[in-house]
């Protein structure tokens, strides 16, 4: 049961993540444009314009961790499934920078919520929050969620335990599980 | 599962197989709800999108995709969400979703612009899309009609708003009127329309523009409405001064039109109807009768010889009446047409239907007839002289007899050929020029000149103080002369009772007497003695003595003191003559007082008394004669000497005259005595 819950919790939160990437983030208005980007966009203007910092520090938060996020989740979900590929210890360390870094994640929507809330000077310039940020917290929380639904011990029950059988052990493990 | 030894089987111990809810987590409902909102979602935008229109438009100058709104109302109704061109690159085509419910009332009848700031002479317009950007902006009825996908989008606004519906005119700007775009046209100072954007007509000849009368005011126009202009402003002067006129600042800056109904009884015009906007009130208000602003009729006209002082805009007349006016004129060889190859004169002459009184409907063609027909009966063209001044021509069409056959020569491609005849054109110049030479002969600047002296001699005159000091002198002599007349009543009233006192003492009677004696003294002489001649001789003496006595001198001396009177009016004091006259006068008075007082008169008659009593002595003396006669010639003689002392010495007359200088002196002196008080009183009482 648990591990359905981290594949439920995963899915929503991957399909919010499709969203977040396609829609714009920003919509910043000003007195004569208004431009509006999305997450990837977003970074690739400020690498053009030689904000190659800021673009790797957006690129890193926004997308190569919320994908590395749903890349580990799902590889120990499916280690727990069907045996794993490394060591127990190494997986109990991805689980926990997982679930450290989870968190982190929402800085993207705090600074958008922060500048749109800041930046409303009426017709002069007017930054607000595109959908893609909605769906970016939403695809953050649900993949949080799914990192919480996701119950580390068993990580080691599938360690290979010569000691006791392997039977009762899966019983128990899914019991806790449940 | 495989244990089969027991007898009794134990279902119990085989775990049962779970339904599938409970094998499956609650947690799955999250994505399969998250994944039924977003179908649902896709399903109610997709069901509630409207259409997608397309607009045309020449330029696509600030319209955006995604961001340009289409509005109705200014309520916004969609957006734009494409801009593309159109096939060819003709056009750029507007791509616009607009909202489902009001897609319905975009039909064919639907117009689209662009709402872009603008600043004109009426106003600002549009000034919020310099902020939010441009917008398109729809406009269609309230019925709903067939879905039409394709429009072509106007480059300006239409004239109707949003709700104003109203009556569409076509406007025709004739000669000195413009028609500018968005001109109101006022009624009574009120806006009741607008005036589209203007066009060039079809045959190129003036302008057009569409317009439109809101409604009600409407019902305002008929068919003998009439437009003109009324921007700008007119400057008359006349006997009330100068006044400015205009209708209001507005359509000073921006023009106006306005109109008036001249005669009641017009019919309402049909949407579209054509008008004519005149320059002034005056040209349209004339326009009802003359038919002006119809269609004119064009012919042309050859002139021979000098038609120096024509020129275009020159009247055409028909019997004194204006029909129409000379638009053009050129030279034209065509030795085909008139035999050589003289350069002739061409008239083109634009002629009025509706002055010749021909309905104007059919204007043009009935007009032509009618200048047909009666060109076969001999009406022909002819130049003659407008005006005397300025030598101006105009064209005169005329029914000359027994004129050469001639027709109406019409062609395909050039206006109708009106035959001419001769020119009646007065020699003005040489005869005005006469008039000026004789005008310019005239001794003008000499009359002018002296005229000129005279002016200045006069106003110098009259700008002396002495002259000007006169009326006042005169006045003061005058009053102070009116106090003369009692005075000399005084006078003469003294001299008269003079005069009585001495007729009173009887001198004369005494005077006869001692005559009377005298002449028997003579008598007694003449029989006496032979003296007698020498006596009379002596007599006669003493009579001429006695004729001679004073009167040249006086009249010398009367002349005199008039030539002093005359010096003394001339001088400073003759203010104060009347009243030293007047003190002269009463101390004349006192003087013959004192002479009557002093018994002057008695003495005289003393005197004679004792000439009397001498010649009673002589009388006694009887027979004494010789003596007697010695001593009347002594007696004679003294008295001759005693005339001609007074003769010689002037005696009485001219002691009296000095008597009256001194006076004369003694009065000015009192004069200046008062003219010194009168300055300096105070030297009364200081005795300085």
């Amino acid at each position: 049961m648990s591990l359905q819950k981290v594949w439920a919790w995963w899915v929503v939160g991957l399909g919010c993540y499709i969203p977040a990437n396609l829609y714009p983030m920003l919509e910043t208005r000003t007195l004569v444009s208004s431009q509006s980007d999305t997450i990837v966009g977003g970074a690739v203007e400020l690498a053009r314009y030689g904000n190659l910092g800021v673009a790797f520090i957006i690129l890193l938060a926004s997308v190569i961790i919320p994908v590395g996020k749903f890349l580990v989740l799902a590889g120990l979900a499916i280690g727990v499934r069907h045996g794993p590929q490394i060591s127990d210890h190494r997986r109990h360390l991805l689980y926990e920078i997982v679930e450290y870094i989870g968190r982190w994640s929402m800085i993207d929507v705090f600074v958008v919520a922060i500048l749109s809330s800041l930046v409303q000077l009426q017709g002069l310039a007017t930054i607000t929050p595109g959908w893609a940020s909605l769906f970016f917290a939403l695809s953050v929380i649900f993949t949080m969620l799914a990192a919480q639904s996701f119950d580390s011990r068993l990580i080691w029950d599938t360690a290979p335990d010569p000691k006791k059988p392997v039977a009762p052990q899966d019983d128990t493990s899914k019991e806790r599980a449940a | 599962m495989t244990d089969t030894d027991t007898p009794p089987p134990e279902p119990t111990l085989k775990p049962a197989k779970r339904p599938l809810w409970d094998r499956i987590s609650i947690v799955w409902i999250v994505p399969f709800l998250a994944l039924a909102v977003v179908i649902a979602i896709a399903w109610q935008s997709y069901a509630d999108r409207g259409p997608l229109i397309e607009i045309g438009f020449d330029n696509a100058s600030g319209i955006r995709a995604g961001n340009t709104e289409l509005r109705f109302r200014d309520v916004r109704v969609g957006l734009v969400e494409e801009v593309t061109f159109a096939e060819g690159l003709g056009k750029v085509l507007i791509k616009a979703r607009i909202d489902k419910d009001v897609a319905p009332y975009v039909d064919a009848d639907a117009q689209f612009w662009v709402v872009r700031p603008q600043v004109t002479a009426q106003g600002v317009s549009g000034l919020g899309t310099v902020l939010s950007g441009v917008y398109i902006e729809g406009l269609w009825d309230d019925q709903p009609g067939e879905t039409v996908t394709r429009f072509d989008g106007l480059p300006d606004a239409p004239l109707e708003r949003v709700g104003q519906s109203g009556l569409r005119l076509t406007m025709r700007a004739s000669d000195g009127a413009a028609l500018t775009e968005n001109t109101p046209i006022l009624y009574r100072g009120v806006q009741v329309g607008r005036v589209g954007k203007p066009v060039i007509s079809d045959d190129g000849t003036t302008s057009e523009a569409d317009a439109v009368i809101f409604a009600p005011h409407d019902r305002l126009i008929d068919s003998t409405t009439r437009f003109w202009d009324t921007s700008g402003f007119s400057l008359s002067f006349g006997a009330g001064g100068a006044s400015v006129n205009f209708s209001s600042i507005a359509s000073l800056v921006a023009g106006g039109i306005t109109f008036d109904t001249m005669l009641s009884g017009g019919t309402p015009p049909e949407p579209g109807a054509q008008y004519t906007v005149f320059a002034e009130e005056d040209a349209a208000r004339a326009s009802v009768f003359s038919g002006d602003g119809a269609e004119t009729l064009t012919l042309s006209a050859l002139f021979d010889g000098n038609i120096a002082g024509l020129a275009a805009g020159a009247p055409v007349e028909l019997n004194g009446l204006r029909i129409g006016e000379v638009t053009a004129l050129g030279g034209m060889v065509d030795a085909g047409d008139t035999g050589d190859d003289r350069v002739r004169l061409s008239v083109t002459l634009s002629i009025r239907p509706g002055r010749l009184g021909l309905d104007g409907a059919d204007g043009p063609e009935a007009a032509l007839d009618f200048l047909r027909t009666r060109v076969r009966a001999g009406l022909r063209a002819r130049l003659a002289t407008a005006s005397i001044l300025t030598g101006g021509l105009k064209v005169e069409l005329i029914e000359v007899e027994d004129a050469a056959a001639a027709e109406l020569v019409e062609s395909a491609d050039a206006p109708p050929v009106m035959p001419t005849t001769e020119s009646e054109i007065a020699d003005v110049a040489a005869t005005a020029s006469g008039v000026f030479e004789r005008i310019n002969a005239l001794p003008v600047e000499e009359v002018i000149g002296e005229a000129i002296a005279l002016m200045r001699n006069a106003n110098s005159l009259i700008a002396s103080d002495d002259t000007r000091a006169i009326p006042g002198n005169v006045n003061t002599l005058l009053s102070e002369a009116q106090a003369l007349p009692p005075r000399l009543d005084a006078t003469l009233a003294e001299l008269e009772s003079l005069i009585a006192q001495i007729n009173e003492d009887a001198l004369a009677t005494r005077l006869a007497g001692l005559l009377d004696e005298a002449a028997e003294a003579a008598s007694g002489v003449s029989t006496a003695s032979t003296g007698v001649p020498d006596l009379v001789a002596r007599l006669e003496g003493i009579a001429a003595n006695a004729e001679r006595v004073d009167l040249d001198v006086l009249a010398a001396d009367l002349s005199e003191f008039l030539a002093s009177t005359g010096t003394l009016l001339a001088q400073d004091e003759t203010r104060a003559l009347p009243r030293q006259l007047n003190e002269t006068l009463a101390e004349v008075t006192l003087i013959l007082a004192q002479l009557r007082d002093g018994g002057v008169v008695e003495n005289t008659v003393a005197t004679l008394d004792s000439a009397r009593s001498a010649a009673d002595t002589f009388a006694a003396a009887g027979g004494d004669l010789p003596g007697l006669i010695a001593e009347a010639q002594a007696v004679l003689a003294r008295a001759n000497t005693t005339l001609e002392g007074y003769s010689a010495s002037g005696g009485l007359g001219r002691d009296a005259r000095t008597a009256l200088r001194e006076v004369e002196a003694a009065a000015s002196a009192v004069a200046s005595l008062a003219r010194a008080i009168e300055r300096n009183p105070n030297s009364l009482i200081r005795g300085r």
